[in-house]
């Protein structure tokens, strides 16, 4: 936006580069070593004068020798500031500090700002040359020793020869990480043609971007040299590499293309690639565009770092993504992943970008192009159901997490400039991301893509994508003239100005509210129906304030189904208007026996008894096309909503009826549910979703249920035989939308309950049949799916058990039920192992239900079998799975030893998808949080995930974020409450964090989102509560004023730190008069620091869940009516009992006790709660928690 | 041998009786005791005929081990002399069974006067001694006789062996009526299978490690312990032999359900098999051009291009 395309690509680098060589000719063995020895040569046009350093990335590389034009030239490194962020003497340990420190750090070696970790310098002799703006050509010979990064290599620890093992090894990275295996400049818009040599085992192939000149073999005929060009400028971050024993199949549709697998899967790789050329065939046409590249290479790889990377002229895709014929469930996943990594060949790898800020581009275009041929390929429906999924996600994580932008803009480049106040991370660099971010960003820029089509029409659109290639296309054409490259790189204003260029129109606001803005749309709509005039009176609100919201103005499209037909009305959401007026067209007499059209032109019949007999409207759609990025909550009577259910052919109001339908539990809902359940033309996907709405429904209207449980007679009509309806037929899935909803139904029919709040035996019996009767013989699929959704549905079956006295689980008083349940899990479980399923999908189902069973107390809660499972080696699903049990477990039994042996395996286990797993399953499920108190977050706790994050994850960037997201999960922006004080002298402290904590305060208190700001509220009130403490105990009358006035400081502002003075201890006043205001708030934040902890253990005395962000003010009330009474009270009783157990530094000593009483406390009532729960509510009973800490329930599960 | 003497002989058993149902230790014990008994049985009777009225039982024993013992001690051992000389005769001839000629050799070679046998067998005062019940008869197992045998043909001499029961070697057919009620078929076919498989697993688990969900009982519900793979992606990918199986064998009815979708995968026709299985080799779903195949000779892909040897060094 800020740049004038006119002007073109303005590079930050004195030079620029137009060929690079890379060469890699092992000399030691590839994989015994797991060492890597090549050169690179870079050839070179410097632009300015004098030219005497040239940067380079090439983290972790070691570099032998640096020639420039055959002179011996100079290289250092400038120290990677990535491998350590913060010096490891820093006490420092709160994020604020660590991202700002971290963003610094990834900015010194920014490719995009013309930095680089690895300076050499040009001779002396050169630099005159440099006048004459010749060709420089910079030779360097490196090698990389079992590189941690950049190159992964699967060498399967068994008998033989390499390539017997199927070892291998392939480039991996996130985002531009090529630097991580070969000197290069890793930036995606610096552009330059290629040669590329590998020579590698004579039994190996290496595959690479660009075409193969010739194999040539070495003198001994041991080893081959694989020889690559490629003419069209390419960046480095899209060059890679895989080399290993792959079988090679050449695509019998297309010659040019080659598919590369490991051995023995050559079967499964036929059949996976029998419809790749369809997909090819599909973006040639809608671009009018030719695969740019002469050939493409989709290898298959085990242990991917994603599913699916795209490079120039080659993908690498995980392994796991290859499926035999007889696979339902795989295909159409993989044939997404496929039709995914060739968008990203056109935009993304093709065509590259200018910044940072400019990926939205490519991502939306390739992913919008990529929703094209789900449109084409699955149809109509599954395009709808995707795009409503896709946008419910976005709205959901924008909700929760705050703004996702598209489009960031650092004017001036100044640090603090920060557009994404509320997240604990910098989106100024790619890596400095957390994943799921990113994936929202994907997500979103695509979306984006889409409103920006409805603007403009898909046929605009496909023009001004076909612009860019051809415009790419003849530069690429281009020898050496590199000005012209710069064409191959898009930028937002570039695309922009296509745009209006193309269609004429402009589409600036919509740009300024979905990309320069970060934020999403909260609609609530209700209606009422005028009689008199005939009139829709439609109110539509809007939230604008939460985080992650912002204001819509503009046109918004509401389609109203009346009897006589269905109307589409735009209205204007404007500044203050609330209430639309719309008329309506049909009277409200009915006319009998008349059909009623619909949207789509259809007339039906409908039974429009249960309808309102004054009012015409049958159903009311706010948004219908998606065309705003909104999450809406319309009001409208059950009765419209089943109407819309019934008739509305859009899958989107279809699903949307469905999910309001779930607190209407009345026998018209459930009837209008088991309708769509049966009817074979309704989106399989909706009647998926039916069931699960009508398990729901079912269990709210326990009471009044007639007949069989839900589903079950649907399910008897459907897939049982008719001579004997409890015998399921012999499986036949060649009708794929009933298979899908056989595999669903009993999934669905286990969560339903009886009055015992236990699932029907009934139901039960029947799921435990529908295993027995399963005959897969005459099936030509495999059912391993089905089987596993039927363990799924034993899984949901379980409640939890009867517990007496905390008894210990034992085999003689297993339920009959569940003992039945165990049978069947155990015999899967084992067979698995005789005869192994596709992915493990059995065995993953089987894990999850020994984890079900174990949390609901029937047998007992034992994390070794899961451990087992989740050592390298095992399939990465059954992996994943058993870690996920894991880390349920490390929760609910609050067990240190399990999350340090998770924590082990994320620092050592050789497959970085899992370790990358670990961490975010672990910020999904987190053993504790930031408002809680655990034994398990200590001191040690915290210094281990400090040094992953600071240090021992620096050749991952995806890791490393994922490390700060759960540190940022656990312990919150500032310093983890269970650290001790520094110790160190006031005055000390205050010159050490005067450099680092400034930042960390400002974006604090800056103009932060909502979420920062319930924060420093929280912190106001901890502050308060640490302040009044203090005097309560001196017995100090002042006490419940400093609460009063305290209290009354509004939740959005922070402290004022002349407030604090009065209350401070006098020494800590005495030094901070000497300071100007900046120390003064430091001095604030250690109080905060000290006094955060102190709260929490309160916090937990009265057992709340205490999520600060929702819950400050309930926290507030109860602060402000507790008077200074109880706290004598309890420090009484403290005395008698001592636990020296806790060791916390803390400057007030009567604090220290009292909290170690509570800490105490807490710790038994999870314990043996019901042997303390009388001398709980005994010690609590002149408090006015205590009502509150008896009803709680014990959080134990 | 020893049996057709008794059976020569032939006598009365009035003692024996008693003993015959309370000896039965082991097959040879029971063999040895009844053949003496049999033989004081004909000594007895012989002594009866002889005007003895009562013997001592030492007698007895010294004249029943005259008759029947080997050559332990030089005493006469009558009845076994003439079994194995007979033996050795009839060997002698080519044969395996002595017969009646054998025996009067082998007596007229022991001087025994044959002649007078024929007299001696219609004495007057001759004592019938019936024969010894059979008890080892009923031991001996009943070979299972399963159809109608097949007599010789006429080019067969009769007194080779007959033909053994048409089942060993044509078929055996059964006469019990197939269930055909579907329910209690598929009852079956659940039930057996999952009787197989607990079986199976059951096996598999005790012969191997394990793990346990309980503690207290390591036994119940054992779970074959889980052993990482060295390449854990080909198990979890590649179609198990089984499934394979199954896909073969529905394979045929594929093409049926593409053309006809009311009667699938019900009808398999075994016969189809094997012109199929190309099927299975080409990529389903996608049928190649059959120009393809031609073609593929022709494929220019640089992987498949044999590779160059070094001529000059190539690079600097």
């Amino acid at each position: 936006m800020n740049r004038k395309k006119d002007k073109g690509f303005e590079s930050p680098r004195p030079y620029k580069l137009t060929h690079q060589v890379v060469c890699i000719n092992n000399i030691k063995s590839f994989f015994r070593d797991k060492s890597v020895i090549g050169y690179v040569e870079l050839t070179i046009f410097p632009t300015v004068m004098n030219l005497n350093r040239i940067k380079l990335e090439a983290s972790s590389a070691r570099i032998y020798r640096v020639r420039v034009n055959d002179l011996e030239g100079l290289h250092s490194f400038t120290n990677d500031p990535t491998l350590e962020v913060c010096h490891h003497e820093s006490k420092q340990r709160n994020l604020n500090y660590f991202s700002s420190a971290y963003t610094a750090a990834v900015s010194a070696v920014d490719p995009d700002a013309g930095n680089g970790e690895l300076s050499i310098k040009v001779p002396s002799e050169l630099w005159k040359q440099g006048d004459e703006m010749k060709v420089m050509k910079v030779y360097i010979e490196f090698s990389l020793d079992q590189p941690k990064g950049g190159l992964h290599f699967v060498v399967p620890d068994v008998d033989g020869s390499m390539a017997e093992r199927a070892a291998h090894v392939f480039s991996f990275g996130n985002q531009n990480s090529t630097r991580f295996w070969f000197p290069c400049v890793d930036s995606y818009s610096e552009l330059c043609t290629w040669k590329l040599e590998f020579t590698v085992d004579a039994s190996m192939v290496a595959v690479s971007c660009g075409d193969l000149v010739e194999t040539v073999y070495t003198h001994d005929m041991r080893k081959k040299t694989f020889h690559y060009m490629l003419p069209i400028p390419t960046a480095a971050p899209n060059i890679s590499l895989a080399v290993g024993p792959f079988e090679i199949l050449v695509d019998p549709y297309m010659h040019e293309v080659t598919h590369f697998c490991l051995p023995q899967l050559l079967p499964l790789l036929k059949q996976t690639m029998s419809y790749l050329h369809e997909i090819f065939e599909f973006y040639e046409e809608i671009l009018t565009c030719r695969y740019p590249y002469s050939c493409f290479k989709t290898v298959f790889v085990d242990e991917a770092y994603v599913q699916v990377s795209s490079y120039a002229s080659m993908s690498i895709f995980s392994t796991n993504l290859l499926h035999s014929g007889m696979i339902i469930d795989q295909t159409p996943v993989t044939r997404r992943c496929l039709a995914q990594a060739l968008a990203q060949q056109f935009f993304g790898c093709f065509i590259s970008r200018m910044s940072w800020s400019d990926e939205w581009v490519l991502k939306g275009i390739s992913g919008y192009i990529y929703g094209l041929y789900l449109k084409k390929t699955f149809g109509v429906n599954e395009y709808r159901h995707w795009i409503k999924e896709e946008l419910d996600k976005i709205v959901e994580y924008e909700l929760k997490m705050g703004g996702v932008l598209l489009h960031p803009t650092f004017s001036g480049g100044k640090e603090k400039d920060n557009p994404t106040p509320h997240l604990h991370f910098s989106i100024r660099h790619p890596h400095t991301l957390s994943w799921e971010y990113y994936k929202m960003f994907q997500c979103k820029a695509h979306l984006v893509m889409r409103l920006i089509e409805n603007r403009i029409s898909m046929e605009f659109m496909l023009q001004v994508f076909n612009k860019l290639l051809s415009l790419a296309s003849t530069a690429s054409s281009q020898k050496y003239q590199s000005h012209m490259w710069s064409q191959m790189l898009v930028s937002t204003s570039g695309f922009l100005k296509s745009i209006s260029n193309v269609s004429g129109k402009d589409i600036g606001p919509l740009i300024k509210q979905w990309v320069d803005q970060s934020g999403v749309v909260k609609f609530f709509g209700s209606f009422a129906f005028n009689r008199k005039r005939n009139v829709l009176e439609l109110e539509i609100r809007q939230d604008y304030t939460s985080s992650g919201t912002q204001k819509y103005v503009g046109p918004i499209k509401v389609t109203v189904q009346e009897l006589d037909g269905s109307f589409n009305h735009t209205l204007q959401i404007e500044e203050n208007s609330l209430k639309h007026d719309i008329p309506c067209h049909s009277k409200s007499r009915r006319n009998k026996k008349k059909k009623i059209p619909l949207m789509n032109g259809e007339e039906v019949d409908m039974d429009l008894s249960a309808m309102d007999a004054d009012s015409p409207l049958l159903w009311i759609r706010i948004d219908p096309d998606m065309s705003i990025l909104r999450k809406v909550e319309f009001e409208q009577a059950d009765f419209m909503w089943q109407y819309q259910l019934r008739f509305e052919r859009d899958v989107v109001a279809q699903e949307e009826a469905i999910s309001a339908l779930e607190i209407f539990p009345t026998p018209a809902s459930r009837l209008a549910l088991t309708d769509i359940l049966e009817q074979d033309q309704c989106f399989y996907k909706v009647r998926i979703q039916a069931c699960f709405c009508l398990a729901k429904i079912a269990n709210s209207m326990m009471s009044t249920w007639t007949g069989p449980p839900a589903m079950k007679s649907l399910f008897t009509r459907m897939f049982c035989c008719k001579s004997c309806p409890n015998i399921v037929k012999t499986n036949n899935f060649i009708n794929f939308q009933s298979y899908f909803l056989q595999k669903t139904m009993p999934v669905a029919m286990a969560l339903l309950r009886d009055v015992q709040n236990l699932c029907p035996k009934e139901v039960l019996n029947f799921i435990l049949d529908l295993i027995k009767y399963n005959d897969n013989r005459k099936n030509k699929f495999s059912d391993n799916y089905y089987r596993a959704e039927l363990i799924d549905a034993l899984t949901n079956s379980l409640t939890p058990a009867i517990s007496i006295n905390n008894e210990v689980r034992t085999v003689d008083n297993l339920n009959t039920d569940v003992r039945l349940i165990l049978e069947e899990i155990t015999r899967f479980l084992n067979m698995e192992k005789l005869l192994p399923s596709y992915r493990n999908t059995i065995t993953v189902s089987c894990l999850r239900a020994i984890r079900m069973l174990q949390k609901n107390g029937h047998i007992p809660s034992d994390p070794s079998l899961f451990k087992s499972y989740a050592q390298y080696g095992h399939f990465v699903d059954v992996r994943i799975a058993a870690l996920e049990a894991v880390i349920d477990y490390t929760r609910v039994d609050r067990s240190s030893s399990e999350l340090q042996w998770l924590l082990d395996l994320v620092q050592n286990d050789p497959v970085h998808y899992i370790r990358h797993e670990i961490l975010s399953m672990l910020a999904k499920n987190p053993p504790f949080t930031k408002a809680a108190d655990s034994l398990l977050c200590n001191e040690a706790l915290v210094d281990q995930l400090w040094k992953l994050m600071n240090s021992g994850t620096c050749h991952d960037w995806r890791l490393r974020c994922d490390a700060v997201n759960l540190y940022y999960t656990l312990f919150g922006l500032t310093r983890p409450s269970c650290l001790p004080l520094p110790e160190l002298g006031l005055v000390l402290n205050l010159k050490e964090k005067k450099a680092v904590l400034n930042p960390t305060i400002k974006s604090e208190q800056g103009p932060g989102g909502p979420e920062v700001t319930t924060t420093m509220a929280f912190t106001s009130t901890l502050e308060e509560e640490h302040v009044v403490m203090e005097p309560a105990l001196s017995g100090v009358a002042m006490a419940p004023q400093g609460l009063k006035r305290k209290a009354e400081t509004p939740l959005g502002s922070s402290p004022e730190p002349g407030q604090v003075m009065q209350e401070e201890p006098s020494a800590k006043a005495s030094v901070k008069s000497k300071f100007p205001t900046q120390e003064e708030e430091d001095i604030d934040m250690d109080t905060v620091h000290d006094s955060q902890a102190f709260i929490y253990h309160h916090l937990n005395m009265l057992e709340r869940p205490s999520t600060p962000g929702k819950e400050p003010s309930s926290v507030e009330q109860a602060m402000l009516s507790m008077p200074g009474t109880p706290m004598p009270t309890l420090s009484k009783e403290s005395t008698s009992s001592k636990h020296g157990d806790h060791h916390h530094h803390h400057h007030h000593h009567e604090h220290k006790k009292k909290k170690k009483k509570h800490k105490h406390k807490h710790k038994h009532k999870h314990k043996h709660e019901s042997k303390d729960k009388d001398r709980d509510s005994h010690a609590f009973s002149n408090s006015p928690a205590s009502g509150r800490s008896i009803r709680s329930p014990s959080l134990s599960d | 041998m020893a049996d057709s003497v008794v059976m020569g002989s032939g006598s009365l058993n009035s003692g024996s009786r008693s003993g015959s149902s309370k000896t039965s230790t082991s097959p040879t014990d029971n063999y040895q005791l009844a053949r003496r008994r049999t033989l004081q049985v004909v000594v007895s009777s012989l002594l009866t005929e002889c005007g003895f009225e009562s013997a001592e039982k030492a007698a007895m024993e010294t004249l029943t081990e005259m008759m029947q013992s080997y050559y332990r001690t030089n005493m006469f051992h009558y009845i076994t002399e003439v079994g194995r000389c007979a033996k050795a005769t009839c060997e002698h001839t080519a044969r395996s069974t002595p017969t009646l000629s054998d025996v009067v050799i082998t007596l007229v070679e022991m001087g025994f006067n044959v002649d007078t046998l024929p007299v001696y067998a219609k004495r007057s005062q001759r004592m019938v001694i019936t024969a010894p019940p059979i008890t080892n008869a009923s031991v001996v197992p009943k070979a299972l006789i399963a159809g109608q045998k097949r007599t010789h043909p006429t080019y067969i001499p009769s007194h080779f062996p007959e033909f053994p029961d048409p089942h060993t070697y044509i078929k055996t057919p059964t006469f019990r009526e197939p269930v055909s009620d579907y329910q209690v078929v598929r009852e079956k076919a659940a039930s057996q299978r999952r009787d197989v498989e607990r079986a199976l697993t059951r096996f598999m688990a005790k012969t191997g490690e394990t793990e346990s969900l309980f503690k207290d009982d390591i036994s119940a519900f054992p779970l074959i312990a889980a052993k990482p793979s060295a390449i854990p992606y080909l198990s979890a990918l590649l179609p198990s032999e089984l499934e394979l199986q199954t896909l073969e064998e529905t394979d045929s009815s594929e093409q049926d359900d593409q053309t006809d979708t009311e009667n699938n995968s019900s009808n398999v026709s075994q016969d189809d098999q094997s012109a199929d299985k190309e099927n299975v080799v080409l990529p389903p779903g996608g049928v190649v051009p059959t120009g393809k195949a031609n073609e593929e000779n022709m494929i220019d892909n640089p992987y498949l291009r044999p590779v160059k040897k070094p001529k000059v060094r190539r690079k600097k």
